[in-house]
């Protein structure tokens, strides 16, 4: 569905302007001393940056480290403190992301910006509808949405209502909006955070022929992997502050990551200290669900992790949220430490000792507004309270710290609201919560998206020890590297079939996207 | 995002300013409660007397016990705009116990409560069962109770209830009383009124339940995020029936006192009630948002409302001058709490 590069390759729908200046003397983008201080907190610190005419300049750093402010700044959502921005060798200070949308810059989003109720041609053209006298030309905004998906090379009907497409359906929307912009200047948080690889590929198509028409791209992304593809220079920033900008092709991965960090990180994944026993904890057989997944059985082992490879859509997560409850099953069998389970809700898989921490946690795994206490007792209650439901203080704070102390979670205090966390705190939270209940298998659905390269080693380094405490985890991943290094097997999805089960120390990435791309499988 | 970029220096002293972020905003409640007391004492005389605040106390109560129910309502994500029917349903249920089956008094508000707690309950179902809003649900309700009301009593106030219906409202405890030498009845002490002795112990009660409760704390969760509620193991469908059947109890409780009060049931009696309630929550900082509120804010909305309303009466400030008032300090306090939230 997602192939034919050729077509990307025409600009069609919107035509980018060929005889637009080429790349000039003067950058697109300078900024000199900008500063950022928000009440408490300073974000940046007289950062410099440029950008120029057909670069793609990507900004790299740990979460906190300012990234997301600077871009902030350059797209007008934020004043800067101090400092000064040149856009296009006039010196600029935009009062409004409409203001600097005026200008050309446009930004897509790493918290999707949609409108759930609206079409995803609505979408697009939100504010900016083709009219014809007072009314919308729904022709051509269909049209029009329609030449910007088909640039990307995305299946998406622009009739469908944005609430029911998936993150990565969404993210895509997200994409075409920006380019339906025509901006000269683009910033890209995190684009790549929920596609899969070839979702990927063809963006980074999109990336190139933008470039080669002079398009300026800002592009921050925890993937360092995938900046070889695409990157021609890069700026570190740690907190708040620019600590090196060279051009890609002198400088590496690791030096990237060390500067990050401010310290060496010898590996991306730790060394796995688990061994999956022969015992199966998990066992499921033919779980099925019309439209979803069909005919799925694995077996889990105590102390093994699982991947669960596939493209998007392949049903990984509709299988991961069944087996805990939270959507129906329509047959198949379920079986923990060989009892059978019925299970009809969250409540009888947790009870069984089953846990699931989804994709998007703040839809879906945190009291957002709730203290970081809250939140990691929150599936567990009864052992902090008496019989008579009445919460004791000592026991929940106690229980709270134990869990922030083992997982290491950077938090000022037990009361403050979630919320206010990074990425990778929540994420441990989450896992706290689940910890902290016992659970005996633990679904893991993306869990390092979005997350930075340090928290993303202390999540995998968390996943070890859980396997070799004896639990049977489940790993969902888009991220290829991240199953060839966490995982002990890996389950191939293709099309709501588990297509074939691989041992992670006998495959590659090629093998596993052979599988999940229909080929080889019993069936395309 | 100010939240990913939170370092731990600026983090450690954020911690501090959260804290006092919520001192502030109590004592910001609780200071604006001060002022008004403080300016209608100067404006009136006859303000800052044991009488006035006897009678405020006593208006506050229903405000205050229906704000209860709706604080808990809305901190699970839910609003009930029926109460106000409820209450008169309620009150004249209590009534026809015991006019026409000649029910004991204390059997027949039993009764009341009763059918205030069934209402809560087919509310609770309607949302959780038929998926239908809170809004719209509540509003079905209040159309529904309201015309059960009428329709029971043919429209008509039930009196001659007698004098031991009238106790709840009317009785106080500790009143201390010596009849003068003329043979006329001399009050000492006016007595702390029931009605404030329940209000007083149920919202110290339901703050309990909230703060330290098991299903206090799924409360709060399910209003700050129903789905990862569920996924937590929570009963959501039973948290949110609960707290529809609280509210409903509560209600009914408050119909009873004030048509003990005034020893008559009024199938007219509390409309637009539900709106006082509301507006004390949001005034006392609980978010409509849901996950957000505090008993005691609710209490300290409720007096803000009361000690106005009494307060402009006494300065002769027409009720239609007071609406304009009380519409105003509504969006006053919220403005303020969203900037507080804003940031």
């Amino acid at each position: 569905m997602l192939d034919g590069g050729d077509d990307a390759a025409v600009p069609n729908g919107h035509a980018i302007d060929a005889g637009r200046t080429p790349a000039g003397a003067a950058p697109l983008l300078a900024l000199s001393g900008i500063a950022k201080e928000f009440p408490g907190v300073r974000a940046l610190a007289g950062v410099d940056f440029n950008l120029r005419r057909g670069e793609v300049h990507a900004v790299c750093g740990e979460n906190g480290a300012g990234k997301s402010t600077l871009m902030k700044i350059i797209g007008g959502v934020h004043a800067p403190s101090a400092g000064r921005l040149l856009y296009k060798g006039v010196e600029r200070r935009f009062a409004s992301p409409l203001e600097a949308e005026a200008a050309g810059i446009a930004m897509i989003h790493q918290e999707l910006n949609l409108v759930a109720h609206l079409s995803v041609a609505e979408n697009i053209f939100l504010g900016r509808e083709p009219r014809r006298g007072f009314l919308v030309d729904r022709h051509a905004l269909r049209a029009g949405a329609q030449a910007c998906l088909d640039r990307l090379g995305a299946a998406i009907d622009p009739d469908a209502p944005v609430r029911g497409l998936s993150m990565a359906q969404r993210q895509l929307v997200e994409i075409a909006k920006a380019l339906s912009l025509e901006a000269e200047l683009l910033i890209m948080d995190e684009p790549t955070s929920s596609l899969t690889e070839q979702e990927a590929q063809s963006l980074f198509r999109v990336i190139r022929d933008l470039k080669a028409a002079g398009v300026g791209i800002v592009y921050i992304s925890h993937r360092l992997d995938e900046m070889r593809e695409i990157v021609d220079r890069v700026t570190v920033l740690r907190d708040g502050r620019h600590v090196a900008t060279d051009a890609l092709a002198a400088t590496t991965i690791d030096q990237i990551v060390a500067r990050m960090v401010g310290r060496a990180l010898d590996e991306k994944f730790p060394e796995r200290t688990s061994v999956p026993t022969g015992d199966v904890i998990l066992e499921a057989a033919g779980l099925t669900r019309a439209g979803a997944f069909r005919d799925v059985s694995f077996a889990l082992r105590r102390g093994e992790i699982l991947g669960f490879a596939g493209l998007m859509g392949a049903g990984r997560t509709e299988v991961a949220r069944a087996v805990f409850g939270a959507d129906p099953l329509e047959s198949g069998t379920l079986a923990i430490e060989g009892r059978r389970l019925s299970i009809r809700d969250p409540r009888d898989a947790i009870a069984a000792g089953i846990a699931y921490l989804s994709e998007d946690r703040k839809a879906q795994g945190l009291a957002v507004t709730m203290p970081v206490d809250a939140n990691l007792t929150l599936a567990n209650l009864g052992a902090v309270a008496s019989r008579l439901g009445l919460i004791d203080a000592a026991r929940h704070a106690a229980a709270a710290q134990d869990y922030v102390d083992r997982l290491g979670i950077r938090t000022p205090s037990l009361r403050q609201p979630v919320r206010l966390l990074s990425g990778g705190n929540q994420q441990k939270i989450i896992i706290g919560k689940w910890l902290f209940r016992d659970a005996k298998v633990m679904l893991f659905d993306k869990p390092t998206r979005g997350i930075d390269v340090g928290a993303k080693l202390a999540i995998y380094t968390i996943m070890d020890r859980l396997a070799a405490r004896g639990i049977g985890v489940v790993l969902i991943s888009s991220e290829l590297p991240e199953i060839l290094g966490m995982t002990d097997r890996v389950a191939v999805f293709h099309r709501g079939r588990l297509v074939r089960i691989l041992d992670t120390a006998r495959t590659d990435q090629e093998e596993i996207m052979h599988y999940a791309s229909g080929f080889g499988g019993r069936e395309g | 995002m100010p939240a990913g970029l939170t370092p731990p220096v600026a983090a450690a002293r954020s911690r501090l300013s959260d804290r006092q972020k919520d001192l502030i905003q109590t004592f910001a409640a609780l200071g604006s409660l001060v002022a008004l007391v403080a300016a209608f004492s100067l404006t009136s005389p006859a303000f800052l007397s044991l009488g006035n605040g006897m009678s405020i106390g006593l208006q506050v109560t229903s405000i205050a016990l229906l704000g209860i129910g709706a604080t808990v309502v809305i901190v699970a994500g839910g609003i009930d705009l029926s109460v106000g029917s409820v209450l008169a349903l309620a009150g004249v249920v209590a009534a026809l116990c015991v006019k026409e089956l000649g029910l004991a008094v204390p059997l027949a508000m039993l009764a009341g409560i009763g059918v205030g707690g069934v209402c809560g309950l087919v509310n609770g179902l309607v949302v959780t069962r038929l998926k239908l809003p809170p809004f719209i649900a509540t509003l079905g309700m209040m159309l529904i109770a309201r015309g059960l009301a009428l329709q029971i009593t043919g429209a008509r106030a039930v009196s001659g209830l007698g004098e031991s219906f009238g106790e709840l409202g009317n009785g106080a405890l500790l009143r201390l009383v010596r009849v003068g030498d003329d043979g006329f009845p001399e009050v000492l002490f006016p007595g702390i009124p029931y009605p404030v002795l329940l209000m007083a112990g149920l919202a110290l009660a339901v703050a309990f339940l909230l703060r330290r409760s098991v299903i206090g704390r799924h409360v709060y969760a399910v209003g700050s995020n129903a789905e990862a509620a569920r996924l937590s193991g929570v009963a959501v469908d039973r948290v949110v029936t609960l707290t529809y059947v609280l509210s409903g109890l509560l209600a009914g409780l408050t119909g009873c006192v004030l048509m003990s009060r005034l020893v008559t049931a009024q199938p007219n009696e509390g409309v637009m009630y539900e709106l006082d309630a509301i507006a004390s929550a949001v005034i006392g900082g609980t978010s409509l948002a849901g996950g957000v509120g505090t008993i005691s804010g609710t209490v300290i909305g409720a007096f803000v409302i009361g000690i106005l309303r009494n307060g402009l009466n006494m300065n002769g400030v027409s009720a239609f001058t007071q609406q304009i008032v009380i519409g105003l300090v509504i969006l006053l306090t919220v403005w303020i709490d969203q900037l507080r939230n804003r940031r």
